[in-house]
């Protein structure tokens, strides 16, 4: 088979598999039923046992892999529409994004340097709160793994969607701007859809806090690897 | 104007704004990733109305609605180091899990002190 024709039967699998994977969240919401995490988990799973190079597979791939970067610049438009509620509470949403994304880099870095692992882990960590196009191409610049740069970034995803309703509830977290806030600069996209079922105003925040913060997380990470 | 073609059309409008940004990036040796210049750009002139929302939101919409499948062949891409998450690699989830906490306990907590402050109440 040439190239171009096994790229394209790739294509129509992962298609394919992402569109059957969201039918499934649909009859089946859970963090293990995201359809970033079942396809790409069935596609893991299928490479692995049919024994596919991932060199084969990206014949397809790559022509995905295009859009990461147009991707991160159409997030300016949902940013764009909330600009009402950005300027209602601008300072406060500001620091406290500020300091949430300062602390995902730091303890990220510390942490990854503190368990030993090696330069080009410790670069694709740095990014990891923030939303997966974003992150790609922050990690991309530093010179990390973007496969498990993608990884991290769904580990936090889907951890803080788990367990940040639970956190905010303890602390005593009642105002739902800190809630939104607190989630979707932790957890991206896969909080804010969380965050949602708090409310309307929590799913609202968190959906501009992963913006703002992935602004943000791009300036800090180069900052932060120069010091650290 | 036919629907797909419009739609093309809207999408090729952030694949301009990538491609200047990365120019940017190149040009002036940025540390910052040319996509979020792009997106910056692209932000500023919506704010300013030099680009209308209503120009460019169908194309736009489409490709966020199902952003994640964009996130598929990066991701498959581990399939390249089970070993690395089987082996030592594991404990970065843990580490990931405890930053990710910290991230929310320190985002929310303070932001519940300035809304306090400011006296913000909501509806």
């Amino acid at each position: 088979m040439n190239d171009f024709l096994l790229g394209s039967v790739f294509l129509i699998v992962t298609i394919g598999l992402f569109f059957a994977s969201k039918q499934i969240y649909r009859l089946l919401p859970n963090p293990f039923t995201l359809p970033i995490f079942l396809t790409s988990s069935l596609l893991i799973i299928l490479l692995f046992i049919v024994d596919i190079p991932y060199q084969s597979y990206m014949l397809g791939g790559q022509w995905i892999d295009l859009f990461l970067g147009p991707i991160v610049v159409a997030l300016a438009l949902p940013l764009y529409r909330q600009l009402d509620l950005i300027k209602r509470y601008a300072r406060t949403i500001f620091i406290g994004i500020f300091a949430g994304s300062t602390v995902g880099v730091v303890t990220g870095l510390i942490g990854a340097k503190i368990l030993g692992f090696d330069q080009s882990l410790i670069k694709s960590v740095a990014a990891k709160s923030v939303t997966t196009p974003v992150s790609l191409s922050i990690t991309e610049t530093a010179g990390g793994n973007l496969s498990f740069a993608a990884v991290f970034v769904m580990i936090a995803g889907i951890s803080g969607a788990m367990f940040g309703p639970w956190i905010v509830r303890i602390c005593r977290i009642e105002h739902p701007v800190a809630r939104g806030l607190g989630i979707g600069t932790a957890s991206h996209a896969i909080g804010t859809a969380k965050a949602l079922e708090l409310g309307q105003l929590e799913g609202a925040v968190s959906a501009l806090s992963m913006t703002i913060s992935a602004v943000i997380v791009s300036f800090l990470v180069p900052f932060f690897l120069m010091i650290f | 104007m036919p629907k797909i073609l419009k739609i093309i059309m809207q999408i090729s409008v952030l694949f301009i704004f990538y491609y200047i940004g990365k120019t940017i990036q190149e040009l002036f040796s940025l540390f910052i990733p040319g996509s979020i210049i792009g997106m910056l750009l692209f932000f500023g002139l919506l704010t300013a109305r030099w680009i209308r929302v209503e120009w460019v939101e169908d194309g736009i919409d489409l490709l966020i609605k199902d952003m994640p499948i964009f996130f598929v062949p990066v991701t498959v891409g581990v399939v390249q180091y089970l070993d690395f998450f089987i082996g030592k690699g594991s404990l970065m989830i843990p580490l990931i899990i405890l930053s990710t906490f910290l991230v929310i306990l320190s985002g929310s907590l303070i932001t519940s002190l300035l809304v306090k402050k400011d006296g913000h109440t909501y509806e």
